[in-house]
C-alpha cells in the first residue's frame, strides 16, 4: 500500500479513532465467550481515555481488538473500527503491520516479559527505527539515546549497554514506553501499565505518559482496573462491564455526576486515604458475569443493589444525560434517580433491621 | 531514616511479637557483596493488634515478615514471640511455633498446589499435625470454607486454577486459619486484586480477625490500603524503619519527608485533587551499597549535610508517634514530657 | 484444562478470566478425539506387548529355537523369506523371525522399562534433594551426574557391563544379577545423570513458589514438602522424559548387543537379532530390517506417547 493512497483515505477532520459496534468473540469447548459485546465510542487526536473495569469485563480484549493483537484462530471479530477514517477492524496481521508502532502502539502490565532478556536495551529500540524507518545504525543509536531521554532515563548512554535485567520494574516500563514511542504513533495503548510498579513509580510513569501525550500531541488510551489511576490522567472514561460500555463521559463529567450504580460501586471500593482506619469499605458482592451465558438484562444487574424487575428482563440502551450529550450511560435506575433513592432507603432500613437483630442477639 | 533505636518499643503485658535489631543480609552470587535487605529494625506486636508495613518494593517489608517465620532465619537481631525466642528455636520446637503464625502471600494462584484439591490444600496442615479425626477435619475444614466464602463441595472437586484471583486468596486464608494461630503475616495479600475483590478481602480480613482474635501483620505498598486495615503502620525504606505512627495519626500528621511521598503519590479518585499532585524523582538505591547517613538522604527534599553523615534515631513525636529523621516536619517531643 | 485457544492466556489480566468460570457442575468436559498418530502408537505397543506376554500360548508364534523346514522340507540358511510359513521370513539358524522378534520384544521392553524406572527412582530422589536442600547436597549429586555425563556414555557402558559381570561372578550373593539385570543396572544409571539434572532444574524454580513456602510454614517437614508439594508437579516433565528415554534405552540395549555385550546366549533381543543379521543385508534383507522396523516402531510409539502427555500436561500447567 502506498503512503499516497494512505493519505487521501486519510480523515484529518473526523475523529482519530471511531467504534461502532464493536464485538469480539472466542470460540471455546464451553461455548462462545462474548468477551467483547458491542462497543461504539469515538476518541479525539490527542485526548486521552480511560477504560475501566474489573478483569473479565472486555477492557483488555477491547484494546487488543483495536490493535488487531488477538489470536486469529477462534476469534469471531465484528463491527467496525476505524482509525482516522479508515477501516482496519477487517485488516489481518500482515496488513497491520503497517499500522502498529508508526500509527499505534501498545505498551503492557508487565516490561519485563516484554522485553528481550538477552539484548542490550540500545539495539531493542533501535532496531525497530533501523527497519521500519530506514535509519542507519549510528541515528538509530542517537535516537534511542534521545529517546531514553525523553523518558526520563538518567545516563541514557550507559543504559543503551545493559540488559533488562539490569534495571529496575520502573526503568524497564519507562524503555518500554521509549520504544512504543520510537516510531511517533499517533496513538498508544497503556494495559495496566502501572498495576506491577510501586506506587510512587506508577505516578511518576503515569506523568511520565501524560507529558509525552501533550507534547507529541498524541492520543492515549489508559486501560485500567483502578478509577484513581484515571482520574488524573485522562480527559474521558469509558467504564465497561460485562463486555458492554455502560457509561461514557468526560473525567470531570463521570466524577461530578455518576449515572452507573456499576462506577459508584467502583469508586466507593477504593479505600480512601481521609477515612478513618477501620471503615468497613463497600464491596462489590458477587462475581462479573459468565460470558458465555450472560444474564438477560442489564449485565450488572445480579450485583446491583438497586436492581429491580425491568433490570433483570430489559438490558436498558446507552443513552444520554439530560445535562451533557457527550456522557452516556446503560441503566433503568442511574444514580440519583427516584428509584435509586428508593432502594438507597430500602437497603437502609434493611441493614438496619439486621443490625438491630445482631444487636439483640449479642445481648 | 535509620530505623535504629527502640524508642518506639512498648513495655506492656500484651506484647504478642518483639522483634530487635533484626538484621537479613543475603549473599550476591560470589561476589562477597550483601543485600543489605533489613538493617536493624524493631517492632513490636499487641494482642489483637493490625501493625501495618508500608513501603517501595526492595525496602525489606516482606524480607521481615519472612524473618519472623524464620524462614529464611535472620541473620542476626532476636524475634520473640509469645515470648519465646523463635531465632534460638530448632527441629521440631521450630515446627510448632511456626503453626501459631501464619502467612498469606501476595499472589493468589502460586501460593496453592496447583495439583492438588483445593479442600485437601485447606485440610493439610490438620494433616500435618494429625489433629482430630477425619471427621473432625472434613467438619473444621467445611466450616472455614464456608466462612471465608467457598463452596466446600466446589472446593472438594476443583483445583486452584478454576477459580478466581479473589477466590484463591480466600482460600489461602481459609489454609491460614484451620491450625488457629494467634499471628497472621499478610504479605501483599491484595495487591494482585482488582480494586472491587480487594474491598472483599479487607473486608474478609477484618471480620476474620475480629472473630477469631488475630493479630495482623500487614505488609503493602499502597498506604491507603494499610491505613484502613491497620492500628499502627511503620514506614520503611531500604531496610530501616522511618516512622511509626497509629494509621490514622501518620495520614494527619505525617513527621517523616518520606511518609509525605508515600502519601502524595497514591492516586487519588478526583480529577480536582489528581492533578495537583506532582510525584518524587528518582527511585530507591541499592541495597547492596545503601547510602550513609539517613537512607533517604539523596531523595530528600530536605536532606543536610548531617543526613549524609549521621543515622538519625526513631524519637517521639507524638502519642506513639516516631520518626528516624534529623529534620522531621513535626517537632519532636521530649519523651519525659509524655 | 481445555485445548482449544483460551482467551484467558491473551488476556494477562490480574486474576484469570475465563478459566476462573464455575465449571459445569455434574457435566463431564468434552472428551477430545485422540489423533491418529496417538491411537496407532497406543494399539501398536499395547499388541506388541501382549504378543510377548502370551507368546507362549500364541499358536501363530512358533518357539524361536523352533527350526522352521525349507521349502525342500529340511532347514537351512535364509530358506524362506517373508511369506505365509514365516511372516517376516527365516534366519542363518532357520529359526522364524517374527518369532524371535516377539519374543525379542520381551527383553528388549523389559531392559528398556526397568532401566527407565530405575533411572526416574534413583535420578528423581538425587534431584529433588539436590534442588531442595541445595548447598553440599546439591554439590555432590551436581559432581556425580556432570561426571557420568563427561564419559562417554558407550565407554561407561561397557565398563559398568564388564565390572558389573565380573563382580556377579565372583561375588556369591550376587548371583540373581543375570546378564540381563547387569544390563538393566548400567542403562539405569546412564539415564540417572540427565534425569537428576532435568528433575533438580525444576525443582529450583518450584521451592521458591510460594505454596512450598506455606507449606513449610504449616510446620511440614522437609520430606513432606519434597513428596507431597514438589513432587506432583514434577510429574509431567518425569513423564516426557521418561518416554522419550525409555525409547533412548531400547535403542541402546540394541546398541549394546550389536557391540557383543548382549543377554545371555539363547534369549532373543532385537539388537542381537540385528547384530546376527547384518552381514547378510544385501541377500538376505528381512532377518535385519524387520527387527529394524519393530525398534523403530517402538521408539516412535514411545515418543508420540510421551509427546502427548507432555502437551497434556503442559495446557493443564498454563492454566497456573
Amino acid at each position: 500500500m502506498s503512503t499516497q493512497i494512505q493519505a487521501s483515505a486519510r480523515d484529518i477532520d473526523g475523529p482519530l479513532l471511531e467504534l461502532k459496534d464493536v464485538t469480539t468473540h472466542f470460540k471455546t469447548p464451553r461455548g462462545v465467550v462474548r468477551a467483547v459485546d458491542g462497543v461504539s465510542f469515538t476518541l479525539d487526536r490527542g485526548k486521552a481515555l480511560g477504560i475501566v473495569g474489573e478483569s473479565g469485563s472486555g477492557k483488555t480484549i477491547l484494546s487488543r481488538s483495536i490493535m488487531g493483537l488477538l489470536p486469529p484462530r477462534g476469534t469471531i471479530r465484528g463491527g467496525s473500527i476505524k482509525f482516522e477514517g479508515r477501516e482496519i477492524g477487517n485488516l489481518d496481521r500482515k496488513a497491520m503491520r503497517s499500522v502498529w508502532g508508526k500509527e499505534m502502539a501498545m505498551i503492557f502490565q508487565d516490561p519485563m516479559t516484554s522485553l528481550n532478556p538477552v539484548m542490550k536495551i540500545g539495539r531493542q529500540i533501535a532496531e525497530p527505527l533501523q527497519i521500519h524507518l530506514g535509519m542507519t545504525k549510528q541515528n538509530a543509536l542517537a535516537t534511542a539515546e534521545r529517546l531514553l531521554q525523553d523518558v526520563r532515563i538518567p545516563e541514557a548512554k550507559r543504559r543503551l549497554e545493559q540488559y533488562p535485567h539490569e534495571m529496575s520494574g520502573g526503568m524497564r516500563q519507562r524503555v518500554m514506553i521509549a520504544i512504543a514511542l520510537a516510531c511517533g504513533p499517533t496513538a498508544l495503548f497503556a494495559d495496566e501499565p502501572t498495576t506491577a510498579l510501586d506506587v510512587t513509580v506508577q505516578a511518576q510513569i503515569l506523568d511520565l505518559l501524560g507529558e509525552q501525550r501533550r507534547d507529541r500531541n498524541m492520543s492515549l488510551v489508559l486501560v485500567t482496573h483502578d478509577l484513581g489511576v484515571v482520574a488524573g490522567h485522562t480527559d474521558e472514561i469509558a467504564v465497561m462491564y460485562g463486555g458492554k460500555l455502560v457509561e461514557k463521559a468526560s473525567t470531570k463529567g463521570l466524577f461530578a455526576n455518576m449515572k452507573m450504580p456499576y462506577t459508584e460501586a467502583l469508586l466507593n471500593s477504593i479505600p480512601k486515604l481521609e477515612d478513618r482506619s477501620h471503615t468497613r469499605l463497600s464491596a462489590i458482592a458477587g462475581r462479573p458475569p459468565d460470558l458465555v451465558n450472560p444474564p438477560k438484562g442489564c449485565r450488572f444487574a445480579p450485583r446491583c443493589p438497586y436492581a429491580a424487575e425491568k433490570c433483570i428482563n430489559e438490558e436498558p440502551p446507552l443513552i444520554a444525560t439530560a445535562e451533557d450529550p457527550n456522557h452516556l450511560y446503560a441503566c433503568w435506575y442511574p444514580v440519583g434517580s427516584e428509584a435509586y433513592h428508593e432502594a438507597k432507603v430500602r437497603i437502609a432500613a434493611s441493614k438496619h433491621a439486621t443490625d438491630a437483630l445482631a444487636a439483640a442477639g449479642g445481648n | 531514616m535509620a530505623g535504629t533505636g527502640k524508642a518506639h518499643l512498648r513495655d506492656s503485658p500484651d506484647v504478642l511479637l518483639r522483634i530487635e535489631d533484626l538484621v537479613v543480609e543475603f549473599p550476591v552470587g560470589r561476589t562477597g557483596l550483601k543485600v543489605n535487605a533489613v538493617s536493624g529494625i524493631s517492632l513490636d506486636v499487641l494482642k489483637g493488634e493490625t501493625l501495618g508495613l508500608v513501603g517501595e518494593s526492595g525496602c525489606g517489608k516482606s524480607t521481615t515478615g519472612r524473618a519472623i517465620m524464620q524462614l529464611p532465619r535472620p541473620t542476626s537481631g532476636s524475634v520473640q514471640f509469645e515470648g519465646k525466642e523463635l531465632t534460638a528455636m530448632q527441629g521440631d520446637a521450630m515446627r510448632e511455633a511456626r503453626t501459631r503464625m501464619q502467612m498469606i502471600f501476595q499472589d493468589p494462584i502460586s501460593s496453592l498446589n496447583p495439583r492438588r484439591k483445593v479442600r485437601q490444600i485447606v485440610m493439610e496442615p490438620l494433616n500435618i499435625w494429625k489433629r482430630g479425626t477425619d471427621a473432625d477435619r472434613a467438619k473444621k475444614v467445611d466450616g472455614i470454607l464456608e466462612e471465608v466464602g467457598i463452596d466446600p463441595v466446589r472446593a472438594g472437586e476443583s483445583q486452584p486454577h478454576q477459580f478466581s484471583g479473589g477466590q484463591c486468596q480466600r482460600i489461602s486464608i481459609a489454609r491460614s486459619l484451620v491450625l488457629d494461630p494467634s499471628l497472621i503475616i499478610c504479605d501483599e495479600p491484595v495487591s494482585a486484586l482488582d480494586v472491587s475483590v480487594q474491598a472483599q478481602v479487607l473486608n474478609l480480613l477484618e471480620d476474620l480477625k475480629a472473630e477469631y482474635g488475630l493479630t495482623l501483620i500487614f505488609i503493602a505498598h499502597d498506604l491507603a490500603v494499610v491505613k484502613n486495615i491497620s492500628d499502627r503502620v511503620a514506614v520503611m525504606y531500604l531496610g530501616k524503619i522511618c516512622e511509626v505512627a497509629p494509621s490514622d495519626v501518620l495520614y494527619e500528621n505525617p513527621a517523616h519527608h518520606y511518609t509525605s511521598v508515600l502519601l502524595n503519590s497514591i492516586p487519588v479518585p478526583d480529577p480536582e485533587v489528581a492533578v495537583t499532585k506532582t510525584a518524587i524523582e528518582g527511585e530507591p538505591p541499592s541495597p547492596v551499597l545503601p547510602p550513609p547517613g539517613c537512607r533517604f538522604n539523596p531523595r530528600c527534599p530536605a536532606a543536610q549535610d548531617i543526613c549524609r553523615s549521621e543515622e538519625p534515631q526513631l524519637r517521639a513525636v507524638g502519642e506513639g508517634h516516631f520518626v528516624a529523621c534529623h529534620f522531621p516536619t513535626v517537632t519532636p517531643v521530649e519523651l519525659s514530657s509524655r | 484444562m481445555t485445548t482449544t485457544i483460551d482467551p484467558s492466556t491473551t488476556t494477562p489480566e490480574p486474576a484469570a478470566p475465563a478459566t476462573a468460570l464455575p465449571a459445569p457442575r455434574g457435566k463431564q468436559r468434552k472428551l477430545k478425539w485422540p489423533g491418529f498418530g496417538l491411537v496407532s502408537a497406543v494399539v501398536f505397543l499395547g499388541g506388541l506387548t501382549l504378543m510377548a506376554i502370551f507368546a507362549d500360548y500364541l499358536s501363530f508364534i512358533p518357539y524361536p529355537d523352533a527350526l522352521i523346514p525349507g521349502p525342500d522340507g529340511r532347514p537351512g540358511r535364509y530358506e524362506w523369506g517373508p511369506s505365509w510359513t514365516a511372516w517376516f521370513g527365516t534366519d542363518g539358524v532357520s529359526n522364524d523371525v517374527f518369532s524371535k522378534t516377539i519374543y525379542g520384544a520381551r527383553t528388549s521392553l523389559q531392559v528398556g522399562v526397568f532401566a527407565t524406572v530405575f533411572g526416574i527412582v534413583v535420578g528423581g530422589v538425587l534431584g529433588v534433594i539436590a534442588g531442595y536442600f541445595r548447598g553440599w547436597v546439591d554439590r555432590v549429586v551436581m559432581i556425580i551426574t556432570d561426571c557420568l555425563l563427561a564419559l562417554p556414555a558407550l565407554l561407561l557402558a561397557i565398563i559398568l557391563v564388564n565390572r558389573l559381570s565380573d563382580l556377579a561372578e565372583d561375588t556369591s550373593w550376587l548371583g540373581w544379577l543375570s546378564r540381563k539385570w547387569t544390563i538393566v543396572f548400567t542403562l539405569g544409571i546412564l539415564a540417572t545423570a540427565p534425569l537428576a539434572r532435568i528433575v533438580r532444574a525444576q525443582t529450583l524454580s518450584l521451592r521458591e513458589r510460594e505454596f512450598v513456602l506455606a507449606a513449610r510454614s504449616l510446620g511440614a517437614k522437609p520430606g513432606r514438602v519434597m513428596f507431597r508439594e514438589i513432587l506432583p508437579n514434577l510429574i509431567p516433565a518425569i513423564l516426557t522424559v521418561a518416554f522419550t528415554g525409555l525409547s533412548i534405552l531400547i535403542a541402546a540395549e540394541g546398541a549394546l548387543a550389536f557391540l557383543g555385550l548382549g543377554v545371555e546366549v539363547g534369549t532373543p533381543t532385537w539388537g542381537k537379532l540385528i547384530d546376527e543379521n547384518r552381514n547378510k543385508i544385501d541377500e538376505f534383507w528381512w532377518a535385519t530390517i524387520f527387527p529394524c522396523m519393530m525398534l523403530f516402531l517402538t521408539v516412535l510409539s514411545f515418543n508420540i506417547i510421551g509427546d502427548r502427555l507432555g502437551r497434556r500436561f503442559d495446557i493443564r500447567q498454563a492454566g497456573v
